[in-house]
């Protein structure tokens, strides 16, 4: 079997080779039968690596230690569930998993592209197979997950406890989804360049992958930021740390792109931007990929550092990213452009918006690679922290969280800020008075955290304006109201969720640094402690044993107000005796939207231990409010003008006699 | 062989995803501005339904609708750049099916013919846990007896059996906890504390430390003559510099040691080195090497046939005890007649056999695979 899965991958990667050459051919010289090849091989290919998958994978579930990589990162003892995670927990594992997603996005234009013209799909595909086969070569070459060991080991090394985790069955793969979704972008971008033209289904092809990507890095995002959270015991959920900001970069141009590819679908403008935007976070999305696995980055992730891969990895980047902005550079000026419009418009709102999100990406690039520069040049080491994007990044968003209520109620082509500031007249409202609601009665002191707050609610009651507008109320009766808002679509629905969840995530974030409180103490058996308005009593250190660990248990008693127990919330230190590692497993109770947080450290000599507490209130809203974009993504994707016709013989014939309308 | 039937057939497929489409017939395929004409269609009756749902006016509506026409009307303009020579293309276009068709059994068997390594199947854990006993490596059967006793912590045999292997693997922290776990299960033995000393000794690298020296010397009450115990004291009064005392110990234990004792030769060693007081304390860190399995250090890979039988013995041992407490079990009581014969002893795998044709009873199916499969082993039931 684990054979199987090795020649699998082998065969994968001839059958890239073939689909990154024949399809181009077969568009260079007009030849059909050499442009269909790229459709069954990118299935077939997608088929091959999901057999090498299933192989690597069952290695893993069943111990198979005579696979190095199983012995390394794996361990009898652990849960099945680990053990299968732990397929992925890995650089050589995490490497397949991304060549999965990639040849099954690749499978998936080749089967719902019928609707393609010929050729774009053609040089699609090759450019995604040209994708393919310098990935398999890079794991064939330096990080086989398939190398075999003989004799083999009686028993692993353990996977590293931090990913023992339920988080690593999620999030490393929405992530991938997401940065690999964007792939598809960069090669229609790539396609549209090959070919010289942009075909009028460019756009309608692109958004929904832009839309999926999006959707599946926001969830990845967001995943991988609670996990830090709950896990890393630091109460933290954002540290920019370099390859936290790998993930973000993408996140920041795709959210750009995807609005860019409204203009571009709806208006035919903005085309060569869109086009450079796709290949921009397709080559963030590779960067975030390589970042971690290049060697010169230092963090939790580190699982995968190895800097002999180094070059390879530089080799792929430049080829990837230096190939396509060179071909962009080349054939650029040959792409016409399109539509024109006033500045103030909905289009010229979404370039404001497309002008704040990449220079925000610029900003957090500078502020990831700056330091790495600055090594490699001078030796020192310097880190680049919170304080720099504080001052950064923060001052590029406020201005557009600002207007991002504005952008939806604006029309097309040329628009009215006056009247759409009339419509938002109620949402500021609100807004302002949350303001002062927060600034008054919470917390006099701080400014920034009041207008927060409001800038917070203000998004929200922004998009919800968007809906009511939209649906018309007040202008026309109840009935028609109801009507016009089921029959919105579905995209309307989208853009409201998706703002609508950023400022559920804005409210997350400001309160919880504003108004959370914290205590650092050491309780012993018995004791009591408050904060915020919760007392918690300390019950005792308990000890445990774990499938493959030990464990020293807190208990702890949340006392209600009638002095009686309401509820009980547990903190671990768990030692992994395989690789001598300990881990804190956090404490968590969720009270509404908020939590009460609270990790155990290190037992003093006097039978006393550590405890250091959190209240985050709104806290979870940071990551719901992740989900309501991605719940607004999906929505999105459900509109019916993303279904792209194929042309037919019916269909032509049908026109000739009644042109233009359709059911 | 059964993998490159496999890899036959994945290849054979591959190759027609590659090959069928080539063969096939070409279709006359719909021009871009098709697609396109398309596109702006759908555009237009998505305008027809926002201006029916009243979400744009209607005079934006007749603006957009004379936006979209004019680009259908720019179609017409537009066509595909010059095409190559037909017969120039057709020929480079054979050539590149062919070297497709080719190049996926070529590169695939080639490179893995390079990397990969067809001849070793998969082992999984479970698998490897279950084979018979004699063919299994060192490593597996530690592990097997791993599992035994992470089952059966109890098992204070099992234990004692453990605890020399891991001392000859040099995993000497596993050493110490076999041990105390064999002695506060089955109680103080010269033996037990004294192997407890030689393992702590070894987990600090050879240092007799007070730990040690304490298991020695509870060793020597049990039994005053245990030579390990007297070897390591020794050892100990070397390292803390009294040399002289440390000679006259080992001086006494030549005098009692039988003739034909292992230690003889440690002693001796020792004795030749201690003469050279630089060497006493570099002799001393190296303890356990210097006792008389010196020759066997490496033994983490190859036990002795004497502990390899000892640990094969347990195992079957804690199988037959297992099949006393859950009988119904016919793979497990095929095994232990098997592993009896295999260890020689005739006599307890008939006594196995019977028991277990007992427990089925002796009519039954499994009576009959159990007679049939004794038979297949040389052994015939007695009854």
């Amino acid at each position: 079997m684990v054979e199987t899965g090795h020649f699998a991958l082998v065969l994968a990667f001839a059958l890239s080779l073939v689909q990154m050459t024949v399809p181009l051919f077969g568009s260079r010289l007009n030849n059909q039968r050499l442009m269909a090849v790229g459709g069954p091989v990118a299935v077939t290919g997608f088929a091959l690596t999901a057999l090498s998958f299933a192989a690597l994978a069952s290695a893993y579930a069943n111990s198979d230690f005579s696979v190095a990589s199983v012995w390394e990162n794996s361990h009898s003892l652990q849960p099945m569930i680990y053990k299968i995670t732990g397929t992925w927990g890995n650089h050589e594992g995490s490497m397949l998993l991304w060549v999965l997603i990639l040849t099954f996005f690749g499978a998936l234009v080749a089967a719902f592209g019928s609707n393609l013209p010929a050729t774009l799909r053609a040089n699609v595909l090759a450019v995604q197979g040209s994708i393919g086969a310098a990935f398999f070569l890079f794991i064939l070459a330096t990080s086989n997950p398939f190398i075999r060991l003989n004799p083999a080991p009686i028993e692993g090394r353990d996977l590293n406890p931090v990913l023992q985790d339920l988080g690593l069955a999620i999030h490393p793969p929405l992530l991938y989804l997401g940065y690999v979704g964007f792939s598809i972008c960069f090669s229609f971008s790539v396609a549209a360049l090959i070919e010289g033209r942009i075909d009028a289904s460019w756009a309608r092809w692109v958004r929904p992958w832009t839309l999926v990507a999006w959707m599946f890095l926001t969830g990845g995002i967001a995943m991988g930021s609670y996990w830090a959270y709950y896990e890393l015991g630091w109460g933290g959920f954002w540290f920019w740390d370099p390859v936290e900001n790998a993930s973000f970069m993408p996140w920041l141009a795709g959210t750009a792109l995807l609005h860019s590819a409204i203009v571009m679908e709806k208006r035919s403008a903005l085309k060569i931007w869109t086009l450079l935007l796709a290949i921009l976070t397709f080559s963030l999305s590779l960067l975030g990929t390589f970042l971690v696995r290049s060697g010169v980055l230092t963090s939790v992730h580190a699982f995968a550092t190895d800097p002999t891969r180094g070059v390879f990895i530089l080799c792929i980047l430049t080829l990837f990213i230096g190939g396509s902005l060179a071909l962009f550079a080349l054939r650029a000026s040959r792409l016409t452009a399109g539509g024109l419009f006033h500045p103030i418009s909905r289009e010229g709102a979404l370039v404001l918006n497309n002008l704040f999100l990449t220079t925000a990406t610029a900003t957090v690039l500078v502020g990831t690679l700056y330091p790495l520069a600055l090594e490699a040049l001078t030796g020192d080491k310097i880190s680049v922290g919170a304080p720099f994007f504080d001052l950064t990044f923060g001052p590029l968003m406020l201005p557009l969280l600002a207007i991002v209520p504005f952008g939806p109620l604006l029309a097309w082509k040329r628009g009215d800020v006056f009247a759409a500031s009339q419509r938002l007249m109620a949402a500021f409202a609100v807004a302002l008075a949350a303001m002062l609601v927060a600034g008054l009665f919470i917390d006099g002191a701080s400014v920034f955290a009041a207008l927060g707050i409001g800038l917070a609610v203000w998004l929200v009651a922004g998009a919800l304006t968007d809906l009511a507008v939209k649906s018309g109320v007040g202008s026309v009766a109840p009935a028609v109201m109801f009507r016009r808002f089921a029959g919105l679509p579905r995209s309307v629905f989208g853009t409201a969720l998706a703002h609508l969840g950023l400022g559920l995530t804005l409210l997350g974030i400001v309160a919880t640094l504003s108004f959370g409180t914290e205590k650092i103490l050491s309780m012993r058996a018995g004791e009591t402690v408050e904060l915020s308005g919760h007392t918690l009593r300390f019950v005792g250190l308990y000890p445990a044993q774990g499938p493959n660990y030990s464990e020293d248990r807190g208990r702890f008693e949340l006392i209600g107000a009638d002095g009686n127990a309401a509820g009980e919330i547990t903190s671990a230190k768990r030692f992994f005796p395989v690789r001598q590692m300990t881990t804190t497993e956090s404490g968590i109770r969720t009270l509404w939207f908020s939590q009460l947080y609270l990790s155990l450290g290190d037992e003093n000599k006097d039978g006393s231990v550590v405890v250091r507490l959190w209240w985050k209130p709104l806290v979870t809203l940071i990551w719901g409010g992740g989900l309501v974009m991605m719940a607004g993504a999906a929505m999105s994707l459900m509109d019916r003008r993303l279904r792209v016709g194929a042309p037919s013989r019916r269909r032509k014939q049908a026109s000739a006699v009644a042109p233009a309308t359709l059911p | 062989m059964l993998f490159w039937v496999i890899a036959a057939i994945l290849t054979l497929g591959a190759s027609l995803a590659v090959l069928l489409p080539l063969a096939g017939g070409a279709k006359g395929a719909s021009s871009s501005s098709d697609h396109d004409l398309e596109v702006y269609r759908d555009q237009l009756s998505e305008l027809d339904r926002d201006a029916a749902r009243g979400l744009i006016q209607p005079a934006e509506a007749t603006e957009a609708r004379a936006e979209i026409a004019r680009r259908i009307l720019r179609l017409d303009n537009a066509d595909t750049a010059g095409k190559t020579s037909a017969k120039q293309a057709s020929m480079t276009a054979r050539l590149v099916a062919t070297v497709a068709v080719l190049a996926v059994p070529l590169v695939s068997w080639g490179l893995y013919s390079q990397i990969g390594s067809p001849d070793l199947p998969s082992q999984p854990l479970s698998e490897r846990l279950a084979k018979n006993p004699t063919d299994s490596s060192v490593d597996e059967l530690v592990a097997r007896a791993e599992a035994h006793l992470a089952a059966n912590p109890a098992d204070g045999r099992g234990w004692e059996v453990l605890a020399p292997v891991y001392l000859r693997m040099q995993r000497f922290s596993d050493a110490v906890a076999a041990y105390r776990n064999a002695i506060r299960l089955d109680g103080d033995s010269a033996a037990r504390q004294a192997g407890l000393g030689e393992a702590i000794a070894g987990a600090a690298g050879g240092i007799v430390s007070a730990d040690a020296q304490d298991a020695f010397e509870a060793a020597l009450k049990l039994d005053p003559a245990n030579a390990k115990a007297n070897f390591y004291l020794a050892m100990a009064l070397a390292q803390e510099g009294r040399n002289k005392e440390a000679v006259t110990a080992w001086q006494a234990m030549l005098g009692t040691l039988p003739p034909d004792s292992p230690w003889r030769g440690a002693v001796e060693q020792a004795l030749a080195k201690s003469g050279n007081p630089e060497v006493a304390s570099g002799a001393a860190a190296k303890g356990p090497d210097a006792g008389p399995d010196a020759g066997d250090v490496d033994a983490a890979s190859s036990l002795s046939q004497q502990d390899r039988e000892a640990m094969i013995n347990t195992m079957v041992a804690g199988l037959d005890e297992k099949l006393r407490q859950n009988p119904r079990d016919p793979e497990g009581w095929m095994r232990l007649v098997r592993s009896y014969v295999v260890l020689g002893k005739a006599d307890q795998a008939r006594d196995a056999l019977g028991r277990a044709i007992a427990v089925f009873g002796a009519g039954s199916d499994e009576a009959k695979k159990f007679t049939a499969f004794a038979a297949s082993l040389g052994l015939t039931a007695t009854e």
